[in-house]
């Protein structure tokens, strides 16, 4: 038998090269997507977490502060320490500084040596040859990285500045065990402490257990004992925590290779079902003369396989190039935003490479199904005398018609749930729903446009292509279904990134109301600055200061922004997009204005009281509102300048919002440039940062547009593909109408015709259901995925556009299947089918 | 005086030996003569004093006989950030070592270190001082006083209880112990012989009661090593009769004895001490270690007056290595003494594996 | 080699059946031309002997063993035809595909004979039917006529016990149709198998041993 499918394979591909090869080629280009994806993600996620590892070594657990500005008292760390179960507690003090007037802080890294030892070994300092001095007596050892980017050796002196603090001394050594992106400054904790804080806490204690204890019931007994501003990570919690940050987009992105793949899926049903047809005959009589009816379904099958491993062993090779080449052009987050650093090393792993390898083979079995079952069914006899039979009529039998409401329905509730496992599930299966909707639709629109047009006095070439359609409906539709797949998915795209854009575009003028913005970086402004800008003298109409600190509110989530602004607490929306009503405040409470990611995340209300870890406890405050904010994804909460001085927090101003007096625009940016220079700050004007802001949104759906392209490029294919089978299947029609005395240009225009009308159908519901799928992107997906809301915004001259010019495409893929369908004399395909 | 001493300040923290005299000149007390000793407030730390140790050793006949168990505590303070205000700051460093002797089998130990206020703990009124979990502390007065000593580690722990039996020793003149010709070499030195050990031990998995007899030291000096010396050894005994003794000698480069010292206690109470002219230190037999190639005279004859001991260990093998923060070899076991008394103690001898200067 | 007993069809819908009671038998060596009008079921009654449409009633034996391929389920009728039947048809049904060889040895293929076997015995064949040195050729490139002993070799290459051929003849031209009607029977009693042959040829009727004639009242 294997002999028998060999040569039914090596037939296949050298009669219908270019299919079968643009078959492959659809497949590789979907595993080619989803491994490079995936390639790309795995590699950021190590780097990410090799360079976290450094820093934090590896902890059976980690106690830290819920706000950034809090710290962990020097008692509880001792009281950890007591604990039978404790090997180490490694305390750190954390913060970022300069190194003189440089503009990027660095982050510099207090630790205990002795207990650095058992849990952070890589963050342990060299002694070059002891000649620079010790660590305890108040040297720092930078990373080798760091040495390479400030030009400097050990033994140069250097001052640390953050905010007014500064601190002279001495580079000791560097940090043998750091890696090549590791910018980092580490000295004792206790100089650390002395010269920038926090008196009496630590940032973080880093834990190691003995190996017997039992980690999990240990944590939760510790955790349970803690006061509330104080969190207990695991080391699980990070590698959550930096696997959620890119989570939603990484999957975004495997939903599109999916998408892709799909396509390819189709593509080889397309083929197959085609070349089944065409070989209906041939498989007769092979059925005839003994092929089990088991094998003619295995055959088309194995054939299918035939198309999907090369495709897929294609597709991995594409896909590691693509890694390779994309890392280096965008860097590893794809233009995402989440991580940074140079291109991190692309290393393919076993199991992965597999299953990617089995998607695509899977793939194209999945397409070669259907024509594999129709295979199996033939009835011999008929099809040896006339050929291949379509079982399935144009129309949807009126028994099944209850069906396609009932689809609309179900496509409409999946809207309506709630994500699952973080992430939208329901709306990609409404996205799934909507689209098989738009298959299952294509057969009534054409049973009522080709009644329209059977009734119109159509000339005869045009009536023939009518009465072709239908009369090989099945063809029609197979054609049809890739159209409307792919267009309507990129159509979906393409609505749902411009109403995005336009939502940001309006958002900015909302939130860049300033002409200037200076920012420090983290760390706090200086004093003599704010001093200045007080002064009568000063060029500025206005100033806007604003602090910024880090809260955890989740473990395994990525940290929420906590922004200190100085706004009036009862007209913050002079400054804060709202999203909807805002509500006064008791009097005697603080109250807070949470993002829309954070609202959705955490499910916060308005006039909800929350129980925030605020300068270093726990505060009550009220929610007033809920503000629309596209830049911090994982929530962002906003207090007033005031209320956060009368809980009792320090305000130290971290970015400066500037008006200059009009008319002294320039003596304004002269006025700081004192300041930017000596202190490294960065000083940047509005239209500047809308610039930037919207190059980063491009960049992100770079990858997007790629893929979509991608999709429709094999819509057409298939289109092509099928219509040319199905021209050929009926080469002796159209040759009797030859005989008949039609010119070979009319059976031409007959094809195009055809073609013409088929993509028309599946244009006009692929613009349909693009809309549909953008309005679940737009409002289902990218609030559920990534926490933001905006209105849809449909670009009609694109969409309408793009739709032109794939029904052109389409009637050039036409116009080649009529040149292949008409190509031979009219007697010889006569002579053939015999 | 001994043993880490030694080791804990010049060798073991080379570093802020070094760093030290650059940034600061820290004045520790000098160690005099006349000095009063009052209890329990000299059990507690003397952070002023360069360097102090606690240090319990004993042998236990639970649940195995001639078991030998160490646990010490050494301060030091190596003159580093002494004008930083921060609470953490690393002007007190303890560090802390155990070892548990299985005869005819082997030697386990382990290390703990901390700064003082991260992880570290010193009482200055009483006996109390701690790294994490692990803690030398007094509890009671008078007749009813006891100490606990509590570690773990993975490899094995302990918590044991100790009674005394008879009244502390004061060593050398009313506790001011001299180590070398001139007076400036010299420490204040507390031992409590005869302690009844009561409490468990963990190891291989299984928990079990153990009880001995043990010995309790304290010291503390800010002198060092004496000019020409290499190392030394140090032993001290609970007789079998009810008796202590404790002998110790410096040696220079040519194994000679420079200063020696014993301090025998008979079962009645009465304290004998013998200068470096009474003392002999003989080498009766040799064992090498295939780690180190350190050759230790494992068994030693002592003369001192009209009496002789000779030392017998249980264990050959009682080399140590401490590993952080720089390696040190030597060597620190069960032994036991038979001659002029009987009875069991530790024998601890330094400066054979090398020149002791790194 | 064939035993049809009591053999009935009819379609649904039609307003009597096409045949009833069908008595026929072949036996080995064998050859028995079956004549009748269009439309009186000689194909149907071959496609029911061959089990590619089923009878409502009655029984086919095939084969020395005579196992009935009415009572079999699709694979073991395929297995059977593969085993016991060749075929030869009026429209050739070369595929184009495959080499002239690769056609011929596709019953070997099916009939699971061991590999070993096939090319020495598709080239005998080829060279009993007047083709050698066509293997490897196309059959893009071969006449009518050529095509047919392609047929003839591929009916015959695994020794079936029945031939079924329904106008082998009917698509050729009357001098080639000559050659090859006596080529086929020469090389059918060769080896001694059955075999049906369904015509409207009086002339091929009259090379056979035997003749039957389906009318729409029974086999005469």
């Amino acid at each position: 038998m294997t002999t028998l499918a060999w040569w039914l394979i090596r037939a296949q591909f050298r009669t219908r090269a270019a299919a079968t090869c643009l078959s492959m080629l659809a497949i590789a280009l979907g595993v080619a997507l989803g491994y490079s994806i995936h390639l790309i993600n795995e590699a950021a996620l190590a780097d990410f977490g090799r360079a976290m590892k450094v820093v934090q070594g590896d902890p059976d657990a980690v106690i830290a502060a819920r706000d950034s500005s809090g710290g962990v008292p020097l008692a509880t760390i001792n009281a950890i320490a007591r604990d039978p179960a404790v090997l180490a507690i490694a305390p750190v003090i954390e913060t970022r500084v300069r190194i003189g007037n440089t503009g990027t802080p660095l982050r510099l890294i207090g630790l205990d040596v002795f207990s650095a030892a058992a849990v952070l070994p890589r963050l342990l300092p060299r002694n070059e040859g002891m000649t620079g001095g010790d660590i305890f007596g108040g040297r720092i050892f930078a990373s080798p990285a760091l040495l390479d980017r400030l030009g400097q050796r050990p033994g140069a002196s250097v001052t640390l500045w953050r905010g007014d603090q500064r601190w002279q001394t001495t580079i000791a050594g560097d940090l043998p065990a750091t890696g090549p992106d590791d910018l980092l400054l580490v000295a004792d904790i206790a100089w650390v402490q002395e010269h920038f804080g926090p008196p009496d806490a630590v940032s973080e204690g880093r834990i190691r257990l003995a190996p017997d204890t039992d980690r999990a019931n240990w944590r939760r007994d510790l955790a349970a004992r803690l006061p509330a501003d104080l969190l207990l990570r695991a080391a699980e919690d990070d590698q959550a925590r930096v696997s959620n940050l890119s989570r939603a987009y990484r999957v975004n992105l495997n939903v599109l290779a999916l998408v892709a793949l799909l396509t390819g899926a189709f593509l080889v049903f397309a083929t197959q079902l085609t070349a089944v047809a065409q070989r209906s005959t041939q498989f007769a009589l092979l059925g005839v003369l003994g092929l089990s009816p088991r094998m003619r379904l295995l055959q088309v099958l194995l054939e299918g396989l035939a198309i999907g491993v090369p495709g897929a062993l294609g597709g991995l090779a594409l896909g590691y190039a693509l890694a390779l080449a994309l890392t280096q052009r965008l860097g590893a987050d794809l233009g995402g935003g989440y991580f940074s650093g140079s291109a991190p090393p692309i290393v393919p792993e076993v199991a992965p490479t597999l299953g990617f390898l089995t998607l695509g083979c899977a793939a194209s079995l999945a397409g070669a199904l259907y024509p594999a079952y129709l295979n199996r069914v033939q009835p011999l006899a008929q099809a040896l005398k006339v050929g291949f039979l379509q079982h399935h009529r144009a129309g949807v039998p009126s028994h099944r018609r209850w069906r396609l409401p009932l689809l609309a329905l179900s496509a409409f509730l999946m809207t309506r749930l709630p994500p699952a496992f973080d992430l939208p599930l329901a709306g990609y299966g409404s996205i799934a729903l909507l689209l098989v909707l738009g298959v299952r639709s294509a057969p009534l629109l054409t049973q009522w446009l080709f009644g329209w047009l059977a009734a119109r006095r159509l000339p005869a070439a045009q009536q023939i292509a009518v009465q072709n359609v239908a009369q090989a409906p099945l063809m029609a539709q197979v054609a049809a279904s890739g159209l409307i797949v792919s267009f309507a998915l990129t159509a979906s795209m393409v609505i749902m990134v411009s109403s995005f854009r336009l939502a940001v575009n309006h958002w900015l003028d909302h939130v860049l109301p300033a002409p200037l913005y200076l920012r420090s970086k983290a760390t706090p402004l200086p004093q003599d600055l704010l001093a200045g800008l007080e002064r009568a003298d000063a060029p500025f109409a206005r100033v806007e200061r604003m602090a910024q600190a880090a809260l955890t509110i989740d473990a395994r989530r990525p940290n929420v922004a906590l922004l200190i602004r100085e706004l009036e607490r009862n007209n913050p929306a002079a400054r804060l997009p709202f999203t909807g009503p805002l509500l006064t405040p008791p009097e005697d409470m603080a109250v807070v204005w949470v993002s829309e990611p954070m609202h959705e995340i955490y499910g916060i209300e308005p006039g909800q009281r929350l129980r925030l870890p605020l300068i270093g406890r726990v505060v009550d405050v009220f929610v007033g509102g809920i503000w629309r904010d596209y830049s911090r994804q994982f929530g962002a909460v906003t207090i007033s300048r005031d209320d956060y001085l009368r809980l009792g927090g320090d305000f130290q101003p971290s970015d400066l919002a500037l008006w200059p007096r009009p008319g002294q625009e320039s003596a304004a940016s002269d006025w700081l440039a004192g300041w930017t220079t000596g202190y490294g700050l960065e000083l940047t004007d509005g239209i500047e940062i809308r610039h930037l802001s919207l190059s980063i949104f491009d960049k992100s759906f770079a990858v997007t547009y790629a893929l979509e392209a991608a999709a429709t490029l094999i819509g057409l294919f298939a289109l092509a593909v099928t219509l040319a089978a199905s021209v050929r299947l009926r080469a002796r029609e159209l040759a009797t109408l030859g005989a008949l005395g039609f010119d070979r240009r009319m059976l031409r225009r007959a094809v195009i015709f055809e073609g013409a009308l088929i993509a028309a159908v599946g244009l006009l519901i692929g613009v349909a259901c693009g809309i549909a799928i953008g309005a679940v992107l737009t409002h289902v997906v990218n609030p559920q995925a990534f926490h933001w809301r905006m209105s849809l915004a449909v670009p009609w001259l694109t969409v309408l556009g793009a739709a032109g010019l794939t029904l052109l495409a389409a009637v050039v893929a036409s116009a080649y299947a009529a040149h292949q369908a008409t190509r031979l004399p009219t007697a010889q395909i006569l002579a053939d089918v015999q | 005086m001994r043993r880490r001493t030694f080791l804990t300040t010049p060798l073991l923290w080379p570093t802020l030996a070094l760093a030290a005299p650059a940034d600061t000149s820290v004045a520790y007390p000098p160690v005099t003569p006349g000095r009063r000793l009052v209890f329990p407030r000299d059990h507690g730390a003397h952070p002023d004093f360069r360097t102090e140790w606690w240090y319990v050793t004993g042998a236990l006949d639970t649940p195995e006989r001639d078991m030998g168990f160490q646990l010490t505590f050494f301060r030091s303070r190596p003159g580093t950030a002494e004008q930083l205000s921060s609470p953490i700051a690393a002007r007190q460093i303890l560090f802390a070592h155990a070892a548990l002797t299985l005869p005819g089998d082997r030697l386990r130990h382990t290390e703990r270190v901390a700064r003082v206020g991260l992880g570290a703990a010193f009482s200055i009124d009483d006996c109390d001082v701690s790294i994490g979990a692990w803690r030398i502390s007094r509890q009671g007065s008078g007749d009813r006083q006891t100490f606990r000593l509590q570690m773990q580690s993975p490899q094995f722990s302990y918590d044991f209880t100790l009674t005394p039996s008879q009244p502390l020793l004061l060593q050398g003149d009313n506790g001011y112990s001299r180590k070398g010709q001139r007076p400036q070499f010299a420490s204040y030195y507390v031992s409590w012989p005869q302690l009844t050990v009561d409490g468990f031990l963990l190891f291989d998995g299984r928990r079990q009661a153990a009880r001995g007899r043990a010995w309790f030291d304290h010291e503390w000096s800010t002198a060092v090593l004496s000019d020409g010396a290499v190392g030394w050894d140090w032993v001290g005994i609970n007789l079998a009769d009810g008796g202590a003794l404790m002998a110790f000698r410096l040696r220079d480069a040519q194994a000679g004895t420079l200063f020696a010292h014993v301090a025998w206690r008979n079962a009645a109470g009465r304290l004998r001490q013998f200068e470096t002219a009474e003392i002999s230190f003989q080498v009766l037999r040799h064992w090498s270690s295939t780690r180190s190639g350190a050759n230790y005279p494992v068994q030693l004859e002592i003369r001192f007056g009209e009496h002789t001991v000779r030392t017998l260990p249980v264990l050959d093998d009682q080399e140590l290595s401490t590993s952080r923060p720089v390696p040190v070899v030597y060597w620190e076991g069960l032994v036991r003494v038979e001659g002029s008394f009987a009875g069991r103690g530790y024998l601890e001898m330094t400066g054979y594996a090398d020149r002791l200067s790194i | 080699m064939l035993t049809v007993s009591g053999l009935g069809k009819q379609y649904p819908g039609a307003s009597r059946p096409l045949f009833s009671h069908l008595d026929l038998g072949v036996s080995a060596g064998e050859i028995v031309a079956l004549l009748g009008e269009s439309g009186t079921g000689k194909s149907t009654l071959l496609n029911c002997i061959a089990g590619l449409e089923t009878a409502d009633s009655g029984s086919v034996g095939i084969g020395p063993q005579g196992l009935d391929i009415v009572r079999l389920g699709e694979t073991a009728r395929a297995a059977l035809r593969a085993r016991c039947i060749g075929f030869v048809f009026q429209a050739f049904h070369v595929l184009p595909t495959l080499t002239v060889a690769q056609n011929v040895a596709l019953p070997l293929l099916l009939s699971q004979v061991a590999a070993d076997e096939h090319v020495g015995r598709t080239q005998a064949l080829l060279e009993r039917v007047g083709l050698a040195g066509f293997g490897g050729r196309w059959p893009a490139s071969l006449s009518g006529g050529e095509l047919q002993r392609v047929a003839i070799a591929r009916a015959l290459v695994h020794h079936p016990a029945l031939i079924l051929a329904d106008e082998p003849t009917g698509n050729l031209d009357p001098r080639t149709a000559d050659g090859i009607l006596s080529l086929f029977l020469e090389r059918v009693r060769e080896q001694a198998a059955g075999a049906l042959i369904v015509t409207h040829s009086q002339q091929v009727a009259q090379c056979c041993d035997r003749i039957l004639t389906l009318t729409p009242d029974g086999l005469v």
